[in-house]
């Protein structure tokens, strides 16, 4: 499809969170981000963040509510993401359709996704049609049960179901973070089960479901408006008073606390799939997002699959030429962190081979070190990404998403410098540091993907007892 | 040569076709609030919200000037400086790519592209690789079906550095024979990969099925099993030296350089660069409308089928570039388009349907398509044949073609926010040879489509009766169905992968 697809349900290892944004750079000196902002609270508890950027003619509205699949109910996997379609579909001054149709009609197009944590949607629109969207998104946020129906509800159930399909069931190893997901994180924790949920799930939600959860966490309260573009604060004040400011608060949040998951041992998974080539998926519980260690294994990634000479790329991909490809990513999330690395053998390689490298160049990692230029590299990478990310106002990472990240996620929407310094404070110890404490001889999900037939392909993990899953 | 291309003016759209008599518009809201404060009145206040606010006229964007000029080795460059972020984003290419060589090469173009950072006369593939993350850039090279790319994003303080490296590897590319097997052992899996995923089994029938194998668009990018074991070394140093000639190619820049010191860099990194190059060869035999025939690849057990419709259509300077581009976005090019409303919104059969004209430098595919459950393929089949074949029936009305000139028109600023964005839309124009000034009437092309254009533009290309439409799912649940439509022949392919990996 060459255009948006609205509702992307984000599986928390698909959001390689790099952070980000504004800026200023002396002629070579180190470069220095921020954006600037103004913050606000109404009095029902809607917090505001308006960012000034007048380089082109357009706007972003983008709103954030604390709630994800980390709030769901057993037997409801998925519903907050069916929601997330349900806010689409009109409310009590928007018919059915009009969402889309005015957005459309002034030049706007729009998106919302959910992740395990929060939900989040915006409209990137001409700066003129800043008042239209704040009027859509005030609609929905304080009037959307009123003509919420059965239909509507049945609708995108089909639609949710066609996204689980296109993304996960008709997907080569379209199940297998799922299944890492429900072997690294124990049945009572949240991220236990997938964002788009399962399919009897989604099945089972019913409109009681849908008014219960708007009451819990669709408030002014749970939720954080910000605007960024060509406008001006004094407007948005006013159009944000206007459209806003009457919408009554909601009762306390519901807080999910859960201890810290933890693997006694390796645990082999082995799946087999409608594929080829077999593809080994290792996942490492870790720290949670913006703390110094998950900046030290986002660098750790870079240094092991980023670029040719990176450690398991250069092993596995390049010299041995038994894995097809390589990559690692820190996933650090709100509750929890997972570490991974998802390797594909060539043809009829054998996953256990990639299993031995990827565990010894841990340990030399430990043992032996990284060098200087190694960090630097990586380091110079994410850099180029933060002013990279400046470059839009609106959209998923663009200027107005990311404050409200760093509301929510990090305390602060002015966190984007503290965010780079962290990875600028990263050191070659401290890459040891994290390989040791985190991922080195610490126990992993160690999940083998192989064509049907071919158990054989699978790792076997050290030292523990294979568990085969249809 | 100067384009002018500054004041693009939005002034002359129409405004927004859904718009309220409330005549409030402007007026400051009576509710204030300030930092930590709370709103000086609370409650209901008496928010007028059932008149949709009324959206003004948009602004004008300021675009910065075009400079388009030619190094003295035939080299075009064309460069916006644009200063807000240190970044520097750049594209070298190169005219011909896939079509600049025989079809049974398939692969040689994207390869050749695959090989440049793999060695140069003074580095390794390691050193190349090394040099461009120390300065924290991002290289790419790539080959499509026109032209040959290479694109570079580097902060300012690096630019000058990278550009080094990309004159190397253009310039002094070695093509070592280890590097070339690896990536040929590499692209080999990929096209055993290729065939688990069922779109990429859809799209490369749809592409077969319209062009066939003789034709460039018809065969694929990556290469076949049997044209990579083939391709040699010596095709692929004959390619790079036939299309990466200056003769051939057009640097476009955007970023936070001046065209002085761009120029000093350039002099310096591609000194000694010259030659004309081949011009890309003339274009295939035209390639017939077929009868409208389903074709299925059968893919055992899929939940979904992936459906594909549509035929060879325009070129990318057709005279009716205005009314495809109107058509195409009322019928799928945009959320609320007619497939969308009616595959996704209103009978849930998909998570998304769309079309598109994909203009070439030759005749490109229209082709619209979703991934629909298995068990209403042969309705969902129904409804593109209908929503298709309604837009030569009768005339796009009126609300509908506001909205969709509005959302293409208004949205304009939109696509030029990000330095690659404002390449992408430069690189296009210069490849096919549109004027630079494109974008200045775009704005004014748009909306003088009416209704009477997208319905001359719909019969002449929206007509099913010369389309193929081509569906990856499971052969055993859809073949009856689909037959039973009756809407044509059903012509059953054979996989061309391979079926299992290895031996």
């Amino acid at each position: 499809m060459g255009w948006r697809i609205r509702g992307a349900a984000l599986a928390a290892a698909a959001l390689g969170l790099l952070a980000t944004t504004a800026f200023a750079q002396e002629d070579r000196g180190p470069v220095e981000v921020y954006i600037p902002y103004t913050q606000f609270t109404l009095a029902n508890g809607l917090n505001v963040i308006v960012h000034e950027d007048r380089s082109l003619p357009v706007a972003s509205v983008n709103l954030w509510y604390h709630v994800g699949s980390k709030n769901e109910k057993p037997g409801r996997t998925g519903f907050a993401h069916l929601f997330e379609h349900i806010m689409f579909e009109g409310s009590a001054h928007v018919p059915e359709g009009d969402f889309d149709n005015l957005l459309e009609a002034a030049g706007g197009v729009n998106n919302g996704s959910t992740g395990n944590d929060r939900t989040n949607y915006w409209e990137n629109i001409p700066a003129n049609a800043l008042e239209l969207a704040l009027w859509l998104e005030a609609d929905r946020l304080g009037f959307l049960l009123e003509t919420m129906t059965q239909e509507k509800l049945d609708l995108q159930r089909d639609v949710v179901k066609n996204e689980r399909r296109q993304g996960v069931d008709n997907q080569p190893y379209g199940n297998a973070f799922e299944t890492v997901y429900e072997n690294l994180y124990p049945a009572d924790h949240p991220y236990h089960w997938p964002v788009i949920g399962s399919m009897d799930d989604l099945s089972a939600a019913t409109l009681d479901d849908v008014k219960a959860f708007f009451r819990t966490y669709y408030a002014p309260n749970n939720a954080s408006l910000s605007i960024a573009g060509d406008v001006s604060l004094s407007r948005v004040r006013a159009l944000v008073g206007k459209y806003f400011a009457d919408i009554p608060s909601g009762p306390p949040i519901p807080t999910v606390d859960v201890p810290d998951a933890t693997l006694a041992a390796d645990r082999p998974v082995v799946l087999e799939d409608a594929v080829q080539l077999p593809r080994l998926y290792v996942a490492w519980h870790a720290p949670k997002v913006f703390t110094d260690e998950d900046a030290a294994l986002d660098v750790l990634a870079s240094v092991l699959t980023e670029g040719k000479s990176s450690r398991l790329y250069k092993r596995l991909v390049y010299d041995e030429q038994i894995a097809q490809d390589v990559s690692a990513f820190q996933d650090g999330q709100e509750l929890a962190g997972t570490f991974w690395i998802i390797a594909t053998a060539k043809p009829d390689v054998g996953l256990e081979r990639i299993a031995t490298a990827i565990r010894e160049e841990l340990d030399r990692v430990v043992s032996g070190g990284v060098a200087a230029a190694e960090r630097e590299r990586a380091v110079n990478g994410v850099e180029t990404d933060f002013v990279r990310s400046l470059e839009r106002v609106g959209g998923f990472g663009g200027k107005a998403d990311r404050l409200n990240e760093y509301h929510f996620l990090a305390g602060t929407p002015g966190w984007a410098r503290k965010d780079l310094d962290r990875y600028r404070r990263v050191t070659e110890g401290g890459l040891a540091d994290v390989a040791r404490r985190w991922l080195a001889g610490v126990p992993a999900v160690w999940l083998s993907v192989v064509p049907e037939g071919r158990p054989e392909l699978a790792a076997s993990a050290a030292g523990t007892e294979g568990e085969v899953r249809p | 040569m100067m384009a002018s291309w500054t004041a693009l003016s939005l002034a002359g759209c129409a405004s927004v076709a859904y718009t309220s008599s409330d005549p409030g518009e402007g007026t400051p809201a009576s509710i204030t609030v300030g930092p930590g404060g709370s709103p000086s009145g609370r409650g209901r206040t008496g928010t007028d919200r059932t008149t949709v606010p009324t959206v003004g006229a948009p602004e004008s964007m300021e675009m910065p000037e075009i400079q388009d000029y030619e190094l003295d080795n035939g080299l075009r460059v064309v460069l916006v400086e644009r200063h807000a972020l240190p970044l520097v984003s750049l594209e070298l290419q190169f005219r011909g790519g896939a079509s600049a060589h025989e079809p049974r090469l398939a692969g040689l173009a994207s390869l050749t592209a695959d090989m440049l950072d793999e060695g140069t006369s003074t580095r390794s593939a390691l050193q190349i690789g090394d040099a461009v993350d120390l300065l924290g850039a991002s290289l790419s090279s790539t080959a499509g079906y026109d032209a040959s790319q290479l694109r570079l994003l580097v902060l300012r303080t690096h630019f000058e550095a990278a550009l080094d490296i990309v004159a190397d590897v253009v310039v002094h590319p070695t093509f070592p024979e280890a590097e070339l097997e690896r990536l040929r052992r590499e692209r080999l899996a990929r096209v055993i990969q290729r065939s688990d995923v069922p779109a990429a089994l859809a799209d490369d029938a749809f592409a077969e099925v319209l062009y066939g194998d003789g034709h460039p668009y018809g065969v694929s990018l990556l290469g076949t099993k049997e044209s990579l074991e083939s391709l040699t070394r010596d095709e692929v140093v004959a390619f790079h030296h036939a299309r990466c000639a200056p003769g051939q190619g057009a640097l476009i820049v955007a970023g936070d350089v001046t065209r002085e010191a761009l120029d000093s860099m350039l002099t310096r990194a591609f000194s000694g660069w010259t030659g004309r190059g081949q011009d890309p060869p003339a274009p295939p035999g035209h390639v017939a409308a077929a009868q409208r025939t389903i074709y299925l690849v059968d893919k055992p057990g899929a939940t979904q089928s992936e459906v594909r419709v549509g035929r060879v259509a325009a070129d990318r300077r057709t005279d009716a570039y205005y009314s495809l581009a109107v058509a195409n976005t009322v019928l799928g090019g945009s959320f609320t388009s007619r497939l969308n409303s009616k595959l996704r919104e209103e009978k849930g059969y998909t998570y998304g349907a769309g079309s598109y004209f994909d203009l070439r430098r030759f005749p490109g595919p229209f082709q619209a398509s979703a991934a629909v459950a298995t068990p209403v393929t042969d309705s969902a089949v129904a409804e593109f044949v209908q929503e298709i074949d309604r837009m030569h029936e009768e005339a796009v009305p009126a609300p509908e073609l506001d909205r969709a000139r509005n959302y293409l028109a208004l949205r304009l600023p939109q696509r030029f926010e990000s330095l690659d964005d404002v390449v992408g839309r430069l690189s296009e124009l210069v490849l096919y040879g549109v004027p630079l000034d494109f974008y200045s009437g775009y704005v004014a092309g748009v909306e003088a489509v009416d209704a009477r254009e997208t319905l001359a533009v719909a019969s002449e290309y929206l007509r099913t009766s010369g389309m193929a439409i081509v569906i990856a799912g499971d052969r055993a649940s859809i073949e009856e169905p689909l037959r039973a439509l009756g809407l044509g022949p059903v012509v059953v392919l054979e996989p061309r992968a391979p079926s299992q990996a290895g031996g």
